[in-house]
Parts: structure tokens; C-alpha cells; sequence
């Protein structure tokens, strides 16, 4: 059955223990400079000391705006815009 | 009416050359002669040409010209110059896409799609143009080749990624070209300099043999100082094309054939909001074009801003992808602002990219709706005129906030969503701004139409700089 998006669906959120966007805000920095360089070990790109602190706050410009995409509710079945078809 | 006999056709338009071509007032060889001295003379202020392709110019210029010696018929854009952003592939040379890095690719072996079709229509490639790195970027700065210039004040900024192709257009250099708006890389270098930009509807221009920067939101489109010679460019680039996956399988629906139409009929609201303008000139901009159109109507297009940030997050996340190994081997030679940004995108989880994706089905479902009560949307194309090349923030509603990644704020939750769009020049003094037409899918003819009747009462024009 489909569930609306939005605003009518926010009880659900309210309910959650932490939204994301406090979660973004309360997100202290080191953590995304942590992020930042346990991920790039992750994916085998090799930092230059000198570029974390630029890359951290982008990481951290993309979180904000992820926040709030993530702190709209959307209903289980949502499908992603790009559907593969066989 | 062609200037040619005056000895300077700069600011004319394709379809007075092509018809001044194809009456053989005027050869095609003159034409390109006129314009590679031009390019020479003029592009060191400019900085808008990464390359210029004078003999295969000259060779096809020739060849028209031989065709209508022989009483052949010459096609509707016959030595029309025109330049592409040096991120579609030009038979011969390295597609750059703005960086160093593709400057060790081997040379293109065949022109893009776009390029063949409009030389199938008579225009003439007369060279590559200059852009932001990898189009990751609404700014025209490049830290490679210097910034393209706006022709309207050489010490501010030209608007990216399609800065080269602003600047060349808007400084009367070539009176067509091409380029790529992925967030709004042709509406930003259209308002800031002054001319007209089309981004069509995703999937209607194949995007086959150009250099991609985010899969899902890559859009192609042109930029003229005319709406008839945008939809003239359109029309010849529209039709199938299976080398690139998402190119649609729809017939071609010609526009030029609507222009004079007017605009009778059609319900236009002004998007409220999110998208009231944040300057004066902003405001200024959208009041005299929704003032012409008697649309007194505001309309609202519901989570925005939300959709901006969705859109964010998917092009950091997806263009990082495109860059991944290239972040391994050449990091040092990226712009260190693409580079960083880049780079964060390859962190972004990916449960949040896939949130954004199903947002953006929600979302695109919403504004069709808006489609069902009126024909087209007004919008800011950029918050502000030209910013100084160089500067790194602005003041919006007495917030500081960081040009590079605001300049496509009211750009980016309609591309996000494929939605076409025709950039229209307020020529304001003393820089001009340019606001969004908004049509359904697949209704740019709606937009062209719109531009069209708005350029005929003197409300919208590309600006002539004094260069």
C-alpha cells in the first residue's frame, strides 16, 4: 500500500531517536576529518596532509545538504528516480 | 538584416547569415575568413577559445560555397560559424574538459554527435571553447587556460561551466554555440553575459561522444543572441541516437515552425518562494518579463531546496564516481577546488545518494502536477549579475555565502528533474540578468515561443558589449 511522503508522514519521523539533521549539526569535526581519512585509505586515494582540511568541509557541505534530503520522510516503497529495466 | 556589406557582420545572427549564404550575397569562406580574424583579434580579452579549427573551417566554408556555385540548395544554418565547449569531442584534438589531465588523452577520432549534425545543416566548427574543470563549476575560472571573460565587463566572471561559450557568443565572436548544463552550466554563463541558452528537456540532445560529468543530470544544449537561432540550432540537433543510452526514442518536434505563434493561450506563473530573487536585479529582472507576459499569477514549486540539496549530493556523488581512478593517479593535477570537492564526493555514503535518487522521483512527480494548471514557470536564472572573477563570496539577503556553489541556487531544482528550460537576457544596466523559462518536458517549442514573443516587444535582448 502507498504511503504518502512528506509532511503527513513526519509522526513517523518524529519518532525516530535522532533526526538527521541534528545528527549533522551535533557531528563534531574531527569525526568527518576522521571520515575523511579512514575513508580515502578505503578507497586507496593517498591525501596529501595539506588537502584534508578542504576536503572535510565539503564532506561536511555535502552532510548538511544530505540532512536535509534525509530528514524528509519518504514511504518504503519509494522508488529511486533511475529504475533499471531488463 | 546582414551587416556584411558594412564589413562587419559580428553581431548578426545565424539565420541572417545562413540566408545571406545561401543567396549567395555573402560566400561561406568570407564568413569564416571574417571570423577567424576576429577570433585573433578579439579572444585574447576574452580568453573564451581553448582551440581554433581554421582549416577545417576553411575546407568546409569551400566546400558550401562550391555547392552553391553549382545551384545547389544550401541547408537551413549554410556557414553559420560555430564553437563547441572543449568538452565535445572535435575529430583531431584532445577533449579537455577543462583539465590537464585529458590534455595526455589521444585526439578525438570523430566529431560528437551534435557537432555532425549541425555541420549537417550547414554551420561550420571554427574551434573549442574554454570551460570550468571537468564542469564542476559555475564560475568560467579555470586554473589551466585562465578564465573566459564576460564581454560585458572583462574583470568579472563569465559563468560556468560554459564560460567559453558565454563569452564567445556574448562577445560577438561566433553568433552560436554549444555546451552542457548539468546544474545549470548554460543558464549561468547566459545570465551573466547576456544571451540566450536553451537546456532541453534530459534525453532529447544526444550527448554521444562528449566527455560526461554527472550521468544522470548531463544535459546539452545551445546559446545564441536570438531565440530563432536557438530553436534554428535545436531543431537541426534533435532525433534518436542510440550511442548514448538515455538519448530518447521520440520524432523530432520542430520549433521554428511555432515561434511566431505568440503567446495566446498560454497560462505562465511566476515561481514563488524559494525562488523570489534575493537583489534587486533579480527581482527587476523576473517583474519586467512576468510584467510583458501579464502572469500575475505565483506559483509555488513545493521542496525547492530540498531538491537543490538532493541534486548536490547526487552530482558530488556521481561525478566522483566518473573521477575515481583518475583521484588515484592524478590528484596533484586536478584544480585543487575540483579536486577537494571531488573527493568528498567519493566519501558521501552511499544510502544517502539513493535517498536523494528516491527523492527526486517524489519530487519530479510533484512539480508534473504544477504542469496540469499552467504552461510555463518564471525564475531567476542567476541570484545576481557578473561577480568579479576571482570572488569567493556574496552577500544574499545580507548572508555571506560562497559563489562557486551558489550561482546555480535557482538552476539546480529544475535541471534535477530534466525540465526545459530557455534562458532569457534582461538587458539591464549596467549588466544584464537572465530569468528562466520553465516548460513542461518535452514543451521547449513552449519556451521558445515565450522567448520569442518576449524578444519581439524589446523585453528580452542580448545586449551588444562595447568591446
Amino acid at each position: 500500500m502507498k504511503r504518502k511522503a512528506g509532511r503527513k508522514a513526519r509522526s513517523a519521523r518524529a519518532k525516530r531517536p535522532r533526526s538527521a539533521r541534528a545528527a549533522a549539526k551535533t557531528r563534531p569535526e574531527n569525526s568527518t576529518d576522521a571520515l575523511v581519512g579512514a575513508s580515502a585509505q578505503a578507497l586507496g586515494l593517498t591525501l596529501d596532509p595539506a588537502w584534508h582540511k578542504s576536503i572535510a568541509f565539503n564532506l561536511r557541505l555535502i552532510l548538511r545538504h544530505a540532512a536535509l534530503v534525509d530528514e524528509f520522510a519518504l514511504p518504503d516503497d519509494a522508488e529511486p528516480a533511475p529504475v533499471f529495466h531488463a | 538584416m546582414l551587416e556584411t556589406a558594412a564589413g562587419d557582420f559580428t553581431w548578426d545572427s545565424a539565420a541572417s547569415i545562413a540566408a545571406a549564404v545561401a543567396a549567395g550575397r555573402v560566400g561561406a569562406t568570407h564568413i569564416i575568413e571574417a571570423t577567424l580574424a576576429r577570433i585573433r583579434e578579439r579572444d585574447p580579452l576574452l580568453n573564451s577559445f581553448t582551440a581554433v579549427t581554421e582549416r577545417r573551417a576553411l575546407a568546409r566554408a569551400l566546400a558550401l560555397d562550391e555547392a552553391r556555385t553549382k545551384g545547389e540548395r544550401l541547408p537551413p544554418l549554410a556557414g553559420v560559424p560555430f564553437a563547441v565547449k572543449n568538452l565535445f569531442d572535435v575529430a583531431g584534438l584532445p577533449t579537455l574538459a577543462g583539465s590537464k589531465i585529458n590534455r595526455d588523452l589521444p585526439p578525438a577520432a570523430r566529431d560528437a554527435a551534435l557537432i555532425e549534425r549541425l555541420e549537417a545543416a550547414g554551420a561550420i566548427l571554427v574551434g573549442a571553447l574554454n570551460m570550468g574543470e571537468y564542469a564542476y563549476d559555475f564560475t568560467g575560472e579555470n586554473i589551466h587556460d585562465g578564465p573566459s571573460r564576460n564581454p560585458h565587463d572583462l574583470d568579472r566572471m563569465s559563468g560556468g561551466s560554459s564560460g567559453g561559450s558565454g563569452s564567445a557568443v556574448g562577445g560577438g565572436l561566433v553568433p552560436l554555440a554549444l555546451g552542457s548544463d548539468t546544474n545549470g552550466s548554460i543558464r549561468v554563463p547566459s545570465s551573466l553575459c547576456g544571451i540566450f541558452g536553451l537546456k532541453p528537456t534530459y534525453g532529447r540532445l544526444t550527448r554521444a561522444r562528449t566527455f560526461p560529468f554527472v550521468a544522470s543530470l548531463d544535459h546539452l544544449g545551445p546559446f545564441a543572441r536570438t531565440t530563432r537561432d536557438l530553436a534554428l540550432a535545436y531543431d537541426a540537433m534533435q532525433g534518436f541516437d542510440p550511442d548514448d543510452p538515455v538519448c530518447a526514442d521520440r520524432v523530432a518536434q520542430p520549433t521554428v515552425p511555432h515561434l511566431d505563434k505568440g503567446t495566446d493561450g498560454l497560462r505562465v506563473a511566476v515561481a514563488a518562494g524559494y525562488f523570489k530573487g534575493k537583489t534587486a536585479e533579480a527581482v527587476a529582472a523576473v517583474d519586467s518579463v512576468a510584467s510583458a507576459l501579464g502572469a500575475n499569477r505565483d506559483i509555488d514549486i513545493p521542496q525547492a531546496e530540498r531538491a537543490r540539496s538532493a541534486a548536490f549530493i547526487i552530482t558530488a556523488s556521481e561525478g566522483a564516481s566518473l573521477h575515481l581512478n583518475r583521484l588515484r593517479t592524478r590528484a596533484r593535477d586536478y584544480d585543487p577546488a575540483v579536486r577537494d570537492r571531488l573527493i568528498a564526493g567519493a566519501i558521501t555514503q552511499a544510502s544517502l545518494v539513493i535517498k536523494a535518487q528516491k527523492f527526486r522521483r517524489w519530487y519530479r512527480e510533484q512539480v508534473l502536477k504544477l504542469f496540469e494548471k499552467v504552461d510555463a514557470i518564471l525564475a531567476p536564472a542567476t541570484p545576481c549579475t557578473a561577480p568579479l572573477i576571482g570572488q569567493q563570496t556574496f552577500k544574499l539577503e545580507d548572508v555571506e555565502l560562497p559563489v562557486r556553489a551558489n550561482l546555480g541556487l535557482y538552476t539546480q531544482p529544475i535541471s534535477f528533474i530534466g525540465l526545459p528550460v530557455v534562458a532569457v537576457p534582461v538587458p539591464l544596466a549596467p549588466l544584464p540578468i537572465a530569468v528562466q523559462i520553465i516548460a513542461a518536458p518535452w514543451r521547449e517549442d513552449v519556451g521558445l515561443r515565450i522567448a520569442h514573443a518576449l524578444e519581439a516587444q524589446g523585453v528580452v535582448a542580448a545586449p551588444r558589449p562595447a568591446l
